[in-house]
């Protein structure tokens, strides 16, 4: 059996009187992609700093690989890559002294930039300064840093916000690829189709809570519905809408009589969304 | 602690700091000028002696007496002669008595005041009172029978121990010249917390520990390196070589501290330049005080940068060895410590 990558254990971590993360735990198996979702403030950015080490939590456990955070941050840091949501990559430097200097902190010899670069689509501009790379191709630079030192865990912080569809299209496909190799990926975003397609399972977040943890097909299942929406025409020549919702025991006898009994003019199937879902588990938009 | 990190680091660090057009350029021109300065600035002293004499009833000396290297500056009244002499307006004051012609003809033998500032060297004293038998003699055309009186006045003389202005000037130089890493420092770090790169080093193997060894390294090796450059240009490294460079690797670690400290009470740039001139300001106090001697007084003893000042002063232009400036060194650690422990405490809670 898969070695869990994370294991949280009732992690609580508060700024003074205010609780940002209150008492989660949830388990992420290696190789595995988990969509953290949830609106601004829901704790998520909190969450992760604890899991890279960055914030010491105030109760709980947090295990990154085995290693417990709190106890071994140094380690678990030489095992994971972050890449976060704000650029901060040294913009006097060159693409390639960005990647070399992150190698040589995290001990690489004989480390590759130019093949990384390649790899996200900068090779030609890596000897020119940061300064004058756009946002898409900072943030490219940002997700090959974050792949240095070939990190068993990946902490990617809305790693595809603001980018223009190409951009974000090669991001994406790079997750995989890191999935592919056998990288666990911690993604935190807004943007329900990215986690949807991408996720293996999501959680959400709110209030400091996970509130729901599972795959989005079984999230769909248990939250959302899937129907099948119809334009039918009346004697009166008037288009109506019909619906007819799916994956129930009388869907079979509602379809039939659907095109028995009225002229239907379009039909299409449709599902609920994970943002539909959000909102109904928690009564607010993902973008409050 | 994590070398190789500290390594990549310093080298980092040393990188972004060349490539900010406003240090590189200051940090090359600022040794590049001051050592000019030093060689555009005269390099000997005016030897000719200055003399105060107040003489009441016999003015007609003072036009006779005034030969090659010798100036006579005439006081209206003993008070005046004295501050004179107080202000090193003169190296030594003469006060002649009005009745000096009435006790000599009565065969009564008359007394001369002289004055000197405190400190003077006995020789100076032993010239004047040469110079007045002689002057007398010259004057009346035989040697005659006085009394000196001679009285120290407060205040240092610096008679027979002139320091050319340029060799004054190479403490403030390299006081400068360290003095202005702080900022350096401090807004080498504050960048690292406004652009978050600091952030993206807290997630590797790099620890606080290990950004702080890397920016003291970076903060000392800047500073030491101009002050220690200037002065081997300027010949300030002649004399007892280890003292100087112990004291600027001293003054070297509290401008790290320094710049620590402002890079921990400091929210972006503007801010860095508000407190690094300030702190700017305060440090180079001492070295004014070396240019200008009677302007600063004991209180600037309370400013770290004095005892760099005050060492590097002592031992390149004094001739001073460690016996005349260890405590120096030891209230400069004292110090060190201080502002070093300070500001990484300060700072530590800045990058939580």
């Amino acid at each position: 059996m898969a070695q869990d990558a994370i294991a949280v254990e009732e992690l609580v971590y508060s700024y003074g009187e205010l609780v940002a993360v209150d008492h989660i735990s949830f388990k992420v198996a290696e190789g595995e992609i988990l969509g953290f979702l949830g609106p601004n403030g829901a704790g998520k950015t909190t969450t992760v700093k604890m899991l890279t080490g960055q914030l010491k939590p105030k109760g709980g456990k947090a295990h990154v690989l085995g290693m417990n955070v709190a106890r071994d941050a140094g380690k678990v840091r030489g095992e994971i890559g972050v890449c976060f949501e704000q650029t901060n990559l040294y913009e006097q430097m060159s693409a390639l002294e960005n990647l070399d200097l992150f190698a040589r902190l995290f001990g690489i010899s004989g480390f590759d930039g130019m093949a990384l670069l390649k790899r996200v689509g900068l090779s030609g501009r890596e000897k020119d300064r940061v300064e004058g790379y756009s946002k898409g191709m900072k943030q490219r630079l940002m997700v090959a840093r974050s792949l240095v030192n070939r990190p068993r865990i990946l902490f990617l912080d809305e790693p595809t916000a603001g980018l223009d569809p190409a951009s974000s299209e090669a991001i994406c496909a790079i997750i995989l690829e890191e999935r592919a190799r056998g990288a666990t990926v911690f993604l935190t975003t807004h943007d329900m189709m990215e986690a949807d397609k991408l996720s293996n399972r999501v959680a959400f977040m709110n209030g400091g809570k996970i509130v729901a943890l599972d795959t989005p097909h079984n999230l769909k299942q248990q939250y959302g519905k899937r129907a099948l929406k119809a334009k039918v025409q009346t004697q009166a020549g008037e288009l109506q809408d019909r619906e007819v919702v799916l994956d129930r025991p009388e869907t079979p006898d509602l379809v039939h009589k659907l095109f028995a009994g009225e002229r239907v003019v379009t039909i299409h199937s449709e599902e609920a969304t994970l943002e539909d879902i959000f909102i109904k588990i928690t009564g607010r938009g993902l973008k409050e | 602690m994590n070398p190789k990190g500290i390594r990549a680091l310093v080298a980092k660090d040393f990188t972004l700091f060349f490539r900010n057009r406003f240090f590189a350029l200051i940090t090359s021109l600022g040794l590049v000028v001051y050592v000019a300065m030093y060689f555009i600035m005269p390099g000997s002293v005016d030897e000719t002696m200055e003399i105060g004499l107040y003489a009441p009833g016999w003015s007609p000396i003072s036009g006779d007496i005034q030969q090659q290297g010798l100036e006579i500056h005439v006081a209206e009244s003993k008070d005046e002669l004295e501050d004179g002499v107080i202000a090193h307006e003169y190296v030594a004051g003469i006060g002649i008595p009005g009745d000096l012609m009435e006790k000599l003809a009565s065969g009564r033998r008359p007394q001369i005041d002289l004055y000197f500032a405190s400190g003077a060297p006995e020789e100076a004293q032993a010239a004047v009172s040469s110079l007045i038998r002689e002057l007398i003699y010259a004057q009346t055309g035989q040697p005659l029978a006085v009394d000196f009186a001679t009285q120290v006045l407060p205040g240092p003389d610096m008679a027979g121990e002139q320091i050319p202005p340029r060799d004054r000037m190479r403490p403030l130089f390299a006081v400068l010249l360290i003095v202005f890493e702080t900022y350096g420092m401090a807004t080498l770090i504050t960048e690292e917390v406004e652009h978050r790169t600091i952030q993206a080093l807290l997630v590797t193997p790099v620890s606080v520990k290990d950004l702080f060894a890397a920016k003291g390294i970076t903060g000392i090796t800047l500073a030491f390196g101009q002050g220690a450059l200037f002065l081997a240009f300027v010949g300030g490294l002649n004399h007892q070589p280890a003292i100087i460079i112990l004291a600027l690797l001293l003054a070297a670690l509290l401008v790290t501290g320094v710049g620590f400290l402002i890079a921990s009470l400091a929210k972006d740039m503007m801010s860095v330049l508000a407190w690094g001139v300030l702190a700017l300001v305060i440090l180079v106090i001492p070295g004014m005080g070396v240019m200008f001697p009677g302007v600063i007084t004991g209180w600037a003893k309370a400013i770290p940068s004095y005892y760099v000042v005050d060492t590097v002063d002592r031992v390149a232009n004094y001739g001073s060895g460690w016996p005349d400036i260890w405590q120096n060194l030891v209230i400069l650690v004292v110090f060190d410590v201080a502002f070093l422990l300070i500001g990484m405490v300060a700072l530590r809670r800045r990058f939580q």
